[in-house]
C-alpha cells in the first residue's frame, strides 16, 4: 500500500483555505517512517493550518494529502485515528477528568463507542504515562495541573493512540527547559520505533537539534526545506523572521550555537 | 476515602435512598398507608403472599393515585438529570441544562396553544402531547437555525437556544393574554410544574419515552466523554462530531420533552444532580449518567412528596420547590467555582 515515494504522509500541491481566505498554497512535503520533521515559521505563516490539513481536519482546497499512498478521503475515520495522532498545543479536556481517564480516551479509535477497554488498552495507557513521566499524576484532575503537565497529558494521549504518524502543534509551548528536553527525548524514542514524527516548533535551535529535516513555512508557502542547519543558515529563514542568524560551530557539539538579532531596517 | 471508594459510597447511598424515598412517598399523603400493609399489597399484586391487608379506599389511593405519581416523579427527575449530564458534556459547560435547547419554552408554548384552542377539554392527553410537540419543534428550530448555512458552532447553538426560547416565551405570553380566564388556570398549574392527577397513562407514554432515551444515552456514554474533549480532538480521534452531537442533542430533547410534557417545568434538577455528583463519582459518563439518574429521581420524588404534604389545603407547585432548592445551589456553585479559578 506504500506510495512510490515510500512516504508515510505526503502533501502534493496542497492548498488550504480558512473561510474564503487561502492560507496555504502549493505545499509539497513528505514524512517518512522513523523521521523527525520540524516545521518552523513566523506567527501566522500557516503552520497550524498545515498540521490540521495533514491530519484530515481541514479539507484541501487544492492538491491532496496521501497517507501510506492513499488519499486521506479514502480512509475511514477510525482507521485514520489509529494511523495518525494529533497533539495540539492546548489541552481542552474537562477540569474534573483524571489524567489517566483522559489518556485512555486516546484508545477510542481502537475500540469505538461500545467495546470495553482491554488489557492492550491499559498497557498502552500505562506505557504512555510512563514515557511522558506523568505516572505519578494519573489520578489527578486536569484542572489541578500546571500548563506543562497538561501538555504532557495531551502528549501521553497521542502516544496511547499508538499511531504510525504523530503530528504535534507546538508541543513545547508551555514546558520548562527540563520538560522540553524530556519531550524531545520521548519524541526521539517514538521516532526510533518507526513512527513518523512531525512537530511545529518555535525554538529554532532546539527544533534543529532534534529534527532530521526542517520545513520552513512562510507566507502560506514552503520557503525552504532540508537539513536543519542548512535551513537555519539560509536566506529564506532570516527573511521570513526579519532577523539575522549567525551560527557558531563549537568543538564537541553536533550543531552550531545560534545567535539571533533583529534585522536592520 | 479514595476515588473509587467515594464512588461506591455514592452509588450505595443513592441506591438505598431512592427505594426508601419511593416507599415513603407511596405511603405518605393526606392518608397515611402503613408501610407493612403497603408492601403486602404490592406483594399480593405480584402474586406473592396473601390478599392485600389494605381497605378498598387504601388500595385505590395506592394503585391509582400514589404509585403512578411516585414512579413518574422518579422518571421525570432521573430523565432531566441525565439530560443535564448529557448537555454538560456536549456543551462542555458544567452548568448546562435542558433550558439551552429551547425545550422548556417550546413545551410551554405547545401547552398554552392546546389550552387556547380548547383541545384540552376535548382530547385525552392533549396537553402533554401538545407540550411534547412544542418541545420538539423548539429543539428542531434551534438545530436548524444554528446549523443553517454551514457547521454550527457550539457557541452559536447556545445563543440560538436562548433566542428561540425568548421567542417561544413571547408567543406564550401573547396566547395567555388572549385566553379566557377559566382556561388560564389549567395551564398555569401545568407551567408551574407538578404531578397532580397524573396516572398510569402518563407513566406509560411519558415515562416509557424517558426511560428509552435514558437507556440510549447511557449506552452512548463514551461518545459523550470523547465529545467533552472538544471538537478538534474528538474529530482527530475519529468521531463524526457534528452527526454525533446532533444525535445526542436529539435524544436529550426527546427525554427532556417527554419529562416536561408530563410534569411541566421542573427547573434546576438537570443542573444540580450531575453538577453535585461529578465531584463524587467523577466526570466519566458511564458513572455520571447512572448516578445522576438516581440523584435526579430521588430529588423529584422528595420534592413531589413535599409538594403534596407541606400544605394541608393544596399542592404546592413542584417546579417552585425544585427552584427553591436549586437556585441557591446554583448561586453557591457559581461562587465556589469563581473562588477556585
Amino acid at each position: 500500500m506504500s506510495a512510490p515515494s515510500g512516504a508515510l504522509l505526503e502533501a502534493r500541491g496542497l492548498a488550504v483555505a480558512r473561510g474564503r481566505r487561502i492560507v496555504l498554497e502549493g505545499v509539497d512535503l513528505a514524512l517518512m517512517a522513523g523521521e523527525a520533521l520540524a516545521v518552523v515559521g513566523p506567527n501566522g505563516a500557516g503552520k497550524s493550518t498545515l498540521v490540521r490539513a495533514l491530519a484530515g481536519l481541514l479539507p484541501a482546497a487544492g492538491g491532496e494529502v496521501r497517507l501510506e499512498g492513499r488519499p486521506l478521503a479514502a480512509w475511514t475515520r477510525d482507521a485514520l485515528g489509529r494511523a495518525l495522532a494529533l497533539v495540539a498545543s492546548e489541552e481542552h479536556g474537562p477540569d474534573a477528568l483524571a489524567v489517566e481517564d483522559r489518556v485512555r480516551l486516546g484508545r477510542y479509535p481502537h475500540r469505538g463507542p461500545f467495546r470495553p477497554w482491554t488489557r492492550d488498552d491499559e498497557d498502552a495507557v500505562g506505557r504512555a504515562l510512563d514515557q511522558t513521566g506523568i505516572t505519578h499524576l494519573r489520578r489527578r484532575p486536569l484542572g489541578t495541573l500546571s500548563a506543562g503537565e497538561r501538555q504532557l497529558t495531551a502528549l501521553a494521549r497521542g502516544l496511547a493512540q499508538q499511531p504510525r504518524i504523530l503530528l504535534l502543534d507546538e508541543p513545547a509551548a508551555h514546558l520548562d527547559i527540563g520538560h522540553q528536553l524530556r519531550l524531545f527525548r520521548v519524541l526521539d524514542e517514538v521516532r526510533a520505533g518507526g513512527v513518523g514524527v512531525l512537530a511545529v516548533a518555535h525554538d529554532l535551535p532546539r527544533a534543529g537539534a532534534w529534527a532530521s529535516r526542517m520545513v520552513l513555512v512562510a507566507g502560506g508557502r514552503v520557503a525552504a526545506q532540508g537539513p536543519p542547519d542548512d535551513v537555519l543558515a539560509g536566506r529564506a529563514c532570516a527573511e521570513a523572521f526579519h532577523i539575522t542568524i549567525r551560527g557558531h560551530p563549537v568543538a564537541g557539539l553536533a550543531h552550531p550555537l545560534y545567535w539571533f538579532e533583529e534585522a536592520p531596517t | 476515602m479514595n476515588e473509587s471508594g467515594r464512588r461506591r459510597m455514592a452509588f450505595a447511598v443513592l441506591g438505598l435512598a431512592l427505594p426508601a424515598a419511593l416507599l415513603l412517598a407511596s405511603a405518605a399523603g393526606t392518608v397515611w398507608l402503613p408501610l407493612g400493609d403497603l408492601l403486602a399489597s404490592v406483594a399480593s399484586a405480584a402474586g406473592i403472599g396473601a390478599a392485600s391487608p389494605l381497605a378498598t379506599a387504601g388500595e385505590t389511593i395506592l394503585w391509582t393515585v400514589r404509585l403512578p405519581r411516585v414512579f413518574l416523579a422518579a422518571l421525570v427527575g432521573g430523565g432531566l438529570a441525565v439530560v443535564g449530564a448529557t448537555l454538560q458534556a456536549v456543551f462542555r459547560n458544567p452548568m448546562a441544562d435542558a433550558g439551552l435547547l429551547g425545550v422548556g419554552a417550546g413545551a410551554a408554548l405547545g401547552a398554552v396553544l392546546a389550552v387556547r384552542l380548547g383541545w384540552v377539554t376535548d382530547l385525552f392527553l392533549a396537553l402533554p402531547l401538545s407540550a411534547f410537540a412544542g418541545a420538539l419543534a423548539a429543539a428542531l428550530a434551534v438545530y436548524v437555525l444554528a446549523y443553517a448555512g454551514g457547521r454550527g458552532s457550539i457557541h452559536g447553538l447556545l445563543l440560538t437556544g436562548l433566542a428561540v426560547s425568548s421567542l417561544a416565551s413571547a408567543g406564550t405570553s401573547v396566547l395567555l393574554v388572549a385566553t379566557e380566564e377559566f382556561r388560564v388556570k389549567t395551564v398555569l398549574f401545568w407551567l408551574a410544574g407538578g404531578l397532580e392527577g397524573r396516572g398510569w397513562t402518563h407513566l406509560r407514554v411519558g415515562g416509557a419515552l424517558v426511560l428509552a432515551g435514558v437507556v440510549a444515552l447511557a449506552a452512548l456514554a463514551r461518545l459523550l466523554d470523547v465529545l467533552s474533549l472538544g471538537e478538534e480532538e474528538a474529530a482527530a480521534l475519529g468521531l463524526p462530531v457534528h452527526a454525533t452531537r446532533l444525535g445526542l442533542l436529539a435524544l436529550a430533547a426527546l427525554v427532556a420533552g417527554a419529562a416536561t410534557s408530563v410534569a411541566g417545568s421542573v427547573p434546576f434538577v438537570g443542573l444540580m444532580a450531575p453538577h453535585a455528583l461529578r465531584r463524587l463519582v467523577g466526570p466519566l459518563s458511564r458513572h455520571l449518567l447512572p448516578a445522576s439518574f438516581l440523584a435526579g429521581a430521588l430529588l423529584v420524588v422528595l420534592a413531589d412528596l413535599a409538594s403534596r404534604t407541606l400544605s394541608p389545603s393544596m399542592d404546592l407547585p413542584l417546579g417552585a420547590l425544585t427552584a427553591f432548592v436549586g437556585a441557591p445551589y446554583f448561586l453557591f456553585a457559581l461562587r465556589a467555582g469563581e473562588a477556585r479559578s
